[in-house]
């Protein structure tokens, strides 16, 4: 009995650190995934490079395939929100050209052809 | 039929290692394809001549003297700017001479103008300085159709540049024929330009004009 019992509680024990070892690991890899969700103000800053690596990444490794999508997917979606500010941040266009004679009253400041001056309006 | 397609399926399938040969080689040949069409973009940029190698030839200019009928304007350096009657004078810069024949609806059908010359404008660089005067003065876009040096005008010799430009103003495309003349005593400018879709009708009335000019 005694030997079994000993013989059981080394099986627990090995079991046990089997166990630990297999449940530390696994939230090494969900880490990643959960870095691009979590992290939401260095999210709009990645968002740009990432698009770059989307287009290498499937040419390079095909291990690597799976993670690199799911890291380089997630940012993508984020993208949109750093570009919204971009487009509605255009200005208008300016044009530089004099309206109405501009000063004098060559045929060119009102779309005619240019003459040959060669520095004034 | 389908007998015969078979065995081209079943052949080419299997084989992943001779479709990526294939595709490296597909690769490299149009590596060399793209760097070989860029060394001819190149080239065509940098070996710029009297005539641009896809445009236009630079009309020919050979002085003479102005068509009877022909009136003219005189700038107060002596130069003497000849248009054809039907042509009138239009507003210029002082010191300037322009003439036009203009539509109903007062758009310019032809240009002729002349300027007494004001900037940094020189033979050796007048092409690229038309260009960018014209990008930053009235235009949103001009390029250059074709050029030439050492052009013989009456009373000197001159730089010309043949180039087409879209206005700011109105969005008008515009072929112009622009030339820096040095006489002996001083230089000026003359352009004579049309609308682009009517160059081809009015080139020639243009370059006779800018062959009859006539600088001191």
């Amino acid at each position: 009995m005694s030997a079994f019992s000993v013989r059981a509680s080394l099986a627990a024990l090995i079991a046990a650190a089997a166990l630990a070892a297999c449940g530390t690991s696994p939230p090494a890899h969900p880490a990643a995934a959960h870095h691009d969700p979590g992290t939401t103000p260095a999210a709009p800053a990645i968002p740009a490079p990432a698009a770059t690596h989307v287009a290498a990444a499937p040419a390079a490794t095909h291990a690597a395939k799976p993670k690199h999508k799911k890291r380089h997917k997630k940012p993508a979606a984020v993208a949109p929100v750093t570009q919204a500010p971009a487009v509605t941040q255009a200005p208008p266009p300016v044009n530089p050209m004099p309206q109405g004679n501009g000063g004098d009253h060559d045929a060119d400041n009102n779309g005619g052809p240019d003459d040959g001056d060669g520095g004034t309006v | 039929m389908s007998a015969s397609e078979a065995p081209d399926h079943s052949a080419a399938l299997p084989d992943p290692g001779h479709h990526a040969a294939v595709r490296r080689v597909a690769l490299g040949a149009a590596a060399v394809l793209a760097a070989a069409l860029v060394g001819v973009a190149v080239a065509g940029i940098s070996g710029r001549s009297a005539g641009s190698s896809n445009g236009p030839a630079f009309p020919a200019i050979h002085p003479a003297a102005a068509p009877a009928g022909w009136l003219s304007a005189t700038l107060p350096d002596g130069a003497v700017l000849w248009y054809p009657p039907s042509m009138r004078p239009v507003t210029a810069d002082r010191g300037a001479a322009s003439a036009a024949r203009l539509g109903r609806t007062g758009a310019y059908l032809l240009y002729l103008n002349a300027t007494p010359r004001q900037g940094d404008e020189r033979a050796a660089n007048w092409p690229a300085f038309r260009l960018s005067h014209l990008r930053d003065d009235d235009a949103r876009s001009a390029r250059e159709l074709a050029a030439a040096a050492g052009v013989r005008f009456r009373g000197g010799t001159g730089s010309c540049v043949l180039d087409s430009y879209v206005t700011k103003v109105g969005a008008h495309h515009y072929t112009e024929l622009a030339c820096l003349v040095q006489g002996s005593r001083a230089s000026s400018v003359v352009v004579a330009a049309a609308p682009t879709a009517n160059w081809p009708q009015a080139a020639s009335l243009l370059e006779r004009a800018i062959a009859a000019y006539r600088v001191q």
